[in-house]
Parts: C-alpha cells; structure tokens; sequence
C-alpha cells in the first residue's frame, strides 16, 4: 500500500533577477532565509497531519522529490538540508527516490555539494542557459561558460552521477552557430539530461519592455523552429533521446519528477508559489513570499471534474514523446484524425497516440483539435 | 393661446453637415424659453446616444415654441428637425413638405457646399421660403459678405439683410427668429373643409403606441374620432393629439389646419403609419390624399447574424425593437450554411446600415456577424418569369437566367475643379455612365453620373473621400434598372463554397474583385494545422487562389514547478477564440473575414 508521490519545494530567492524571469523569486532577501526554511518545516508539519486526503504518509510513499526556485544553491546548504531531512523524518521515503535540487554555476562548492550529496540530493539541476559569455551578460546571468564547466566538475567529484543543464534558445541576437556551439558544449561535458527550452517573453520582464523598444530582435518561427530542430538531431546523435517537448536525456536518465507532471501524478508543493495536485485536486500556495511567511496557505481547491482530468491528461500528456493512451479515443470520428496523421501531425502506435515532431512543435493547436475530436 | 392661423409659423433648418443646424436649433429652443439653460445640453433634439456622436440627426422630430416678437404679438413658432443625409431624403422631403419655411444655415468660412444646394432644391421644390443665416462668424475665417455673395450668385436668394450669427455663442439669435415670424408666410390652410394631416414621421411610444407626427393641411382632429390612414387603408381610434415639447408632450383637446402636432390612436404596430400618408376622418374623409407618398423601399441588404448562434432570439427581438422607431428597416429570417440562423436586414443606403449595425451592437449588446452588402437584382429567367434577388446565394443557376439587371442611380458629385480628373477616373472606375459637367461658380464644379448602385455600395465613398481629400461631396438618386453582364462570385475554402462570401459582380469586375477578396481573405484568416487554399471562382472555374499557410510554431516551452494554470488559461484563450470564429467545412473563418470582401485597398 503505497501510492506514489512527489514533492516540490519552492526556495524564492536569487543574487538578482535575470532579463527573462517572471517567476517567484526576490533578491536581497537573505534576512528572511532562515523564517522562510521554517516555514517550509512547519508546512511539512502540517501536511503529515492534514487528513483532507488521508493522512498521506499513511498511504503515499515519496518517489521523487524537488527543490527548484529561485536559487535554492545560493541558501547555506545545511540550513536548506532540513527541509529533506525533515521529509524523510515525516514521509516513507521510496530506496531509490529521485532527488533534484536546482542551482546556479556561480553559486556552488564543493562544500555545499557534499552536504547535498550527504542529504540524500542526488540529482543536480544546473541553469546554464547557454555558453555564450555575451548571450548570458545580456540575459542577466550572474555567471560565464567557464563556470558551468567547473560546476559539473566539483558535481561529478561530490558523486552527484545524475546532472542536467537547462539551455535556452530563440534568444534575441542568437545565432545559429552560437547554439550548436551551446549544445555541443553540454554535451562535451558528459550531463546525464539536457533541458532545451525556447525563450518565453513574460509580459513585464526587462526583456518584454527591451523586445517592445526594439533593442531586442526575436528571431522568427522559422528560426526558432530550425533551432529546435538542430537541437533534436544534435541530441540525438551524442545519445540524448527526446521524451518531453523540451527535454532530452540518456537512456534512464530521463527527469522522473517532470514525468510526475506531465502523467498527471500526485504532487504536493511546499513553499511560496508552489503548486500541488493530490487526487485531482488543484491548489496552491501564495505568489507573494511576504503573504506566505504571513501563514497564507492554499487560499482555494480546484476539484477536477471528468473533462477537466481528460483535457489536462490530452494537454499535458502529448508533451510527452510516448504520448497518451489511444483508448481514450474509442468512439470518436476517425476521419478527424485521421487528417491529423495525414498531416503528419500524429501517429498512434502501440496503443498510445503521440504527437510527431512537427506536431510538437504546434502542439496547442494539435490540443485543441483532439479535445474537439473528445467533444471537449 | 388661441388657435390663429395667422400667428402659426412651421419652418425648417437645412444646413450641410457640420455648418452648424443642431447648435443653432439648441440656441432657437433656449431663447424662446422652452427649453431652460439648466435643461440644455448639446443637440437637444437628437435625442439618440449614436446621434450624438456622430453629430447627425436620424429622425424628424418636431417642437412648438410660442414667442413674443418685436411687434408685440405672441407668435407659435414650429421648428422641425430633419435628417441630412442623404439615405434619409425621403424623409427630409416630408419633413419639408410639412412646412412653409426653411432657414437656410451657410458656413461663413466653408461657403456652399454640396448638401447646401441639394437641400435648398428640395425646399424650393416644396415651394418654400427661403431665409439664409450666416453663421459661425466668430471664427477668424470667417468671410461672411463673401459668402453672402456666393449664396446670391449660385442660388439666387437676396441675403441682404441675412443675419449674421454665431449659434456657438449665441450671437445674432433673436434677429433669425424675428425673421421666421416676418418672413415666413404663415400656413392659409382651410380648417372647415375634411382633415387633411400629413404624416411627416413616425415612431413608437412604450405608453402611446406608434405615432404620427402630423402637419394638419387640412380640418381638425380630436381624440375620439376614427381616422384612416389613406394609403395605408386602417382604421383608427384617437386616443390623444397635441403638440411637441422640446422633451415630451402637450396634450391637447383638438388639433386644426395649419398646425403641428401628433396624433396617437393605439397603434400598436408602426408599419401601419407610413411617412408620407395622409390622415384623414373616416365619417368624413378628404376627397384626395396629399401628394408625394411613395412607400419607402430599401436599397441595400445585408445579412445579419449573431456571433454566438444562441442569441439568435435576442438579435430578433433587437429587430423588432428597433423596428417600432424605424418603418424603413426592414428584415427577415435567413439561413446560412457557414454563419447559422440570421436575418437578411434591408435599409435606406450604407448610413443607415452602420447605423442599425451600431445600434444593435451597442444598445442591445449584441456581437454580430455581417455579411458584405447587397443590392436587388433583377433576374429574368428563360421562362420568362422575374425574380428580384437581394441575396446572392439565392440566384438560380446560370441555365435558368435569361438576363439579369441592376439598380443604377443617378448620381451628383461637386468638387472643386482640381479633382475633376480624379473623380471621373473614379467614375470610370465604377462603371459610371457621364452625363453631364457644370461650373457652379468659381472653381467649383457639378458631375453628373450614372452609376450601378453595387458599385456605389462598395467602396466609392471611401474612395471619393480619399481622392478628393474630403472635398468633394455625393448625393444619389435611385433611377432604376439596367441590363447588365453579372456574374455569381464564390469564394472557396479548402475546396468547399462558403455562402456567406459569395458577391453579385459585373463580370468585367469579377477577376480583379475575386483576386482581392482572396487576399484579404488571407490575411483574415490565422494560420491552422493545415494549409487552406483560398479560390475565387465563377461557376466552377478558379480564377483567384491564395494559400493560407499551415501554423508552424504554437506551443508553450515550459510548464514550470507544475504549475499547468498558465497553460490551462491559453487554453481557454484559444478555445474561447476558436468559439467565436464560423466553422466553414474543416476551417475556421473569423467574424471580421465576412467583412472581407467588402475591404480594399
């Protein structure tokens, strides 16, 4: 009797705000670290004694867990490993439990990554977005190519055996050129994963107001579409296999957490802006870090009913290269997708329904027909 | 006051649009005392949201003032409004015809311009005293004996003595109400013989039922007695007369020759009143009914459908409503295999389409669909039978048409001399017919035209707008059917016919015109998973083809932290933007893609 189950911890804080980012982080706020691990330790308190959904060590057992942000690496590692140990203490915790925690280049050790490895942390989730000195000046990254490099180095020597990169393309200014060198870099320093992610302007990023200003150019779909592409077959060939829109990994490797999401899992976020789903309903905690360390929790729950699951399961599921099961399909007009797998859109095979690689790369379009073809 | 003829002025103002008639009937309302300068705001007779804006009245309306002239004696002063523009002729007509006086109102700085002659025509057909006002002559460009000049020279009408007026502040008022009581004539109409009451506008009051406005030519009516419409051929009880306040009635016991008034009687559908009529007692009816009634017939159709096929009940009832105040819209259901359940409306000309278009969309909060105008065509079939389309999906197959015929009107353009070239090419263009070319004065200059009314329903007044830049100005007449070489347009998406986008062409316009719808058609409609090939065709035959190209990028990068509510929302966006587009075969088609075709470059 153990279903699985995931965490997310969220840690709000960074050095400072990259050009892009629109996500729940603050720099300058190393005064409130301490409250704010706290907080995340009383919220796991709470959890192991909520019983809305049964109390959940009773019957979940934790396959992976998460720690992103913000920079989680920038907190003192032995302040931020309570929160794991504090899990462990709390949870049943699966052997071989994937462990993630997510940092910057510029702001690890070889200290920290022992007390890491020590807490149990055994994946490592490193933002080096591109190696390019110049493309990461200009999005505001506090560290160069060098550094990812020795980052990955001191991992490697802490016995972290399970390393991604997250990249970025389809950045202003970007060539093509720059972004083969980027991905031959990645992979010339042996990572296990490789998260490519193409540039999303976030309305009132510095980026957003420097894209409207005109002093940042966009490169076109085309482009970027091209760019996608280079990264797929570049991937593929130094044995990276594609399994997510944007992630790639070696066989095994792929990220089980992220998997979590994208298959609809039972996940539960802890900290501010954290997300949870636990049994088909959604909730989350405060955006703000201020109104979080004021003790505001899930404000309200959003039960999931029938056609909300069979959106969320087509719209989240065809990221995925498996794709989702075909049976959901039964009794539907087949000459709609039929069209579909014309077009080279889709292709159903093995009793699952996956979106090719031109479909992926128009996948909310793709979405929105199959939910038409569902009648939803 | 007692009823004396004598003492009864009914007068009109005419004006081109812009010279200033709503501000001076304001200033006219206010210094006779019957409206109060705490009541007064702008264009007080122009009572509509939507008339307001667009500075333009839409329906006569009429009001009563009495007032002391300098001779000491009480005079009742009858000033009704009437519509400028030119979709509304038949109206101002009547509305002239209801009076013994017009106060022609001239611009100081812009002159004469084109509606000025065209409404001072119409007033001296109706054998109208002519009284000019000089106005805006607080402006710095004012050229006021320039002007005076010009209205002497082109029309022929003394302005010595015209008075000069700033209606804007109210300069120069008293000297034009003076001159209506001295100037006018008053009516000499014989109150003993049968009544005789001109319908000059009708509309409908939520308590009253529709009702007339009425200019007594003849007799006397009171409540109780049963009148009969004489065109129309009803019967009906009056339930009230009297007269008009600024903002509402004065009821009185009888109306009598020569005044203005209305007259309720509990008609409860407006149809039943005609502008134009002539009211008459049933037990003792006017031997002849008035002249110049002519049932008002609609030029221009286009089919109107809701965006969301489920306010389909509540665009009828806006209809309907709309309907109660305006006997010249017209409507009736219509099906459409790409926009649903609809109706095709019918109106005077384009104004008086945008106009009802707004309205519904405004007061009734609706979100339509609209297809591209139309006018009616004449069909003559190879058995000889007629057949009058005013939708081009209904047109029979090409086998079956002997001959077809359009509308063609006759049309005026004055411009100043420099856009004669223009205007002609323009013209030209238009499949217009010349017919004759008049210096009216100086540089200006008259053009006389006959043209295919779908043409003038295109785009001819844009075109003419831009280039003239502004100057010239365009008044039509309808005169009526000409034989013609048209042509069924189609437009194809994706192979299957979309009924909403097929024109009626002349078929030396067809290829340019299908060419052109294709690619606005293009840029209308977004990119999808497949590629959509736009056709034009005439009978089958592709002669226009553009390609919607298939959507190449369309998907969010990344889901962060499993938060999926960023994903849900563009989602719901896009289904929501799909849900407002038309399902045409396997393509999406936007609203504004039915405008299309009206659009050009």
């Amino acid at each position: 009797m153990c279903k699985p189950l995931s965490l997310y911890f969220h840690v709000p804080f960074c050095v400072r705000k990259c050009a892009y980012c629109d996500f729940a982080s603050w720099p300058g706020r190393e005064g409130d670290w301490r409250r704010y691990f706290e907080a995340l330790e009383n919220e796991l308190k709470d959890w192991s004694e909520i019983t809305d959904f049964g109390r959940l060590s009773d019957h979940y057992c934790v396959q992976t867990a998460f720690i992103g942000g913000g920079t989680p690496t920038l907190a003192p590692a032995e302040v931020l490993c309570t929160i794991t140990d504090q899990s462990r203490v709390l949870f049943p915790f699966a052997e071989d439990a994937e462990i993630t925690i997510e940092g910057n280049p510029g702001t690890l050790t070889p200290e920290k990554l022992a007390i890491y490895r020590s807490a149990g942390i055994n994946r490592l989730s490193l933002g080096a977005q591109s190696f390019d000195d110049g493309l990461l000046e200009s999005l505001g990254r506090i560290h160069d190519a060098r550094q990812i490099g020795e980052a990955v180095r001191m991992a490697r020597d802490a016995g972290f055996e399970n390393i991604n990169l997250d990249l970025m393309y389809a950045l202003p200014g970007q060539t093509m050129d720059q972004w083969i060198d980027t991905l031959n870099a990645a992979t010339a320093l042996g990572v296990e994963h490789i998260s490519a992610y193409s540039l999303i302007v976030e309305e009132g990023t510095p980026m957003a107001a420097r894209v409207a200003k005109g002093e940042a150019v966009l490169p076109d779909e085309d482009a970027v579409n091209a760019m996608q592409r280079a990264a797929i077959d570049l991937l593929a060939r130094a044995g990276y296999g594609r399994y997510e829109i944007s992630n790639y990994a070696k066989p095994g490797f792929e990220c089980r957490h992220n998997l979590v999401y994208w298959r609809r899992g039972d996940y539960l976020g802890l900290g501010c802006a954290a997300h949870s789903m636990l049994q088909n309903c959604r909730f989350h905690n405060p955006e703000n870090l201020d109104d979080y360390l004021a003790g505001g929790r899930r404000p309200d729950r959003q039960r999931l009913d029938a056609r909300d699951i069979l959106e969320e399961t087509v719209m989240l599921g065809t990221r995925t290269t498996q794709g989702i099961d075909f049976g959901l399909f039964s009794g539907t007009d087949p000459a709609r997708l039929k069209r579909l797998i014309q077009a080279d859109l889709i292709a159903i095979e093995n009793g699952f329904l996956r979106l090719t690689r031109g479909g992926l790369e128009v996948q909310d379009a793709v979405v929105l027909e199959l939910l038409e073809v569902l009648g939803c | 006051m007692k009823y004396d003829q004598s003492r009864i002025r009914n007068f009109c103002i005419i004006a081109h649009i812009d010279h200033g008639k709503s501000t001076l009937a304001d200033r006219i309302l206010e210094k006779t005392g019957v409206m109060q300068l705490r009541d007064m705001t702008d264009q007080v007779l122009d009572s509509m949201e939507l008339e307001r804006e667009r500075g333009i009245t839409i329906k006569s309306k009429a009001v009563r003032m009495p007032y002391t002239a300098k001779d000491g004696r009480e005079y009742v002063l009858n000033l009704i409004d009437t519509p400028g523009h030119v979709d509304f002729t038949y109206e101002v007509s009547r509305a002239l015809a209801a009076c013994e006086g017009a106060i022609l109102v001239v611009d100081a700085s812009q002159g004469i311009e084109a509606q000025t002659l065209a409404n001072v025509y119409m007033a001296l057909e109706h054998d109208l005293e002519i009284l000019p006002v000089i106005n805006k002559i607080d402006l710095p460009s004012a050229q006021p004996e320039v002007v005076k000049g010009e209205i002497e020279d082109e029309i022929g009408i003394d302005c010595e003595g015209a008075p000069l007026v700033s209606a804007k502040q109210g300069i120069g008022i008293e000297d034009v109400l003076e001159d209506v009581v001295m100037k006018v004539p008053a009516p000499e109409d014989d109150v003993d013989a049968p009544l005789q009451a001109l319908i000059f506008d009708s509309y409908y009051d939520n308590y009253r039922g529709a009702i007339s406005s009425v200019r007594l030519k003849a007799g006397r009516v009171k409540v109780g007695d049963r009148i009969r419409m004489m065109a129309g051929n009803r019967e009906f009880d009056v339930t009230e007369v009297g007269t008009y306040l600024p903002l509402g009635y004065s009821p009185k016991d009888e109306l009598c020759a020569g005044e203005v008034g209305y007259i309720a009687a509990s008609i409860k559908d407006i149809a039943d009143i005609h502008v134009g009529d002539t009211i008459t007692l049933a037990a003792n009816p006017a031997a002849q009914p008035l002249p110049g009634y002519k049932p008002v017939l609609p030029m221009v159709y286009c089919g109107i459908y809701p965006a969301d096929g489920a306010d389909y009940e509540s665009l009828r009832d806006a209809l309907e409503k709309l309907r109660l105040n305006d006997a010249a819209l017209s409507y009736e259901p219509e099906t459409s295999v790409a926009l649903g359940y609809g109706f095709r409306c019918g109106f005077l000309g384009l104004l008086h389409m945008e106009i009802i278009q707004e309205r519904l969309e405004r007061e009734f909060d609706l979100d339509l669909v609209t297809t591209a105008p139309s006018v009616v065509y004449k069909v003559v079939k190879t058995d000889g039978t007629v057949q009058m389309i005013d939708n081009p999906t209904n047109l029979p197959p090409v086998q079956e048409i002997d001959w077809m015929e359009e509308p063609c009107v006759d049309a005026q353009v004055i411009t100043p001399q420099d856009y004669v070239g223009a205007i002609m090419e323009l013209c030209q263009d238009k499949r217009g017919t010349f017919k004759d070319m008049k210096y009216i004065e100086g540089n200006r200059v008259l053009l006389n035209y006959d043209l295919p009314l779908n043409e003038v329903i295109y785009d001819f007044f844009d075109q003419l707008k831009s280039r003239t830049r502004g100057y010239a100005s365009f008044d039509y007449e309808l005169k009526g059917y000409v034989r013609s070489d048209l042509v069924k347009l189609d437009m194809l998406l994706n192979g299957e016919q979309c009924d909403a986008l097929s024109i009626i062409v002349h078929r030396d316009r067809a290829y340019p015109r299908g060419r052109s719808i294709a690619e606005k058609l293009k840029e209308a409609i977004p990119r999808q998973l497949f590629e959509i090939p736009i056709q034009a065709a005439i009978g089958g035959k592709v002669i226009a083809r553009e390609t919607v190209k298939a959507l190449r990028k369309d998907v969010l990068a990344k889901c962060y932290g499993g938060d999926i509510s960023r994903k849900k929302k563009l989602l719901e966006k896009q289904k929501e933007g799909k849900k407002r587009m038309r399902q045409v075969g396997s393509v999406a088609v936007p609203s504004e893609a039915f405008m299309a075709v009206l659009k050009m470059d």
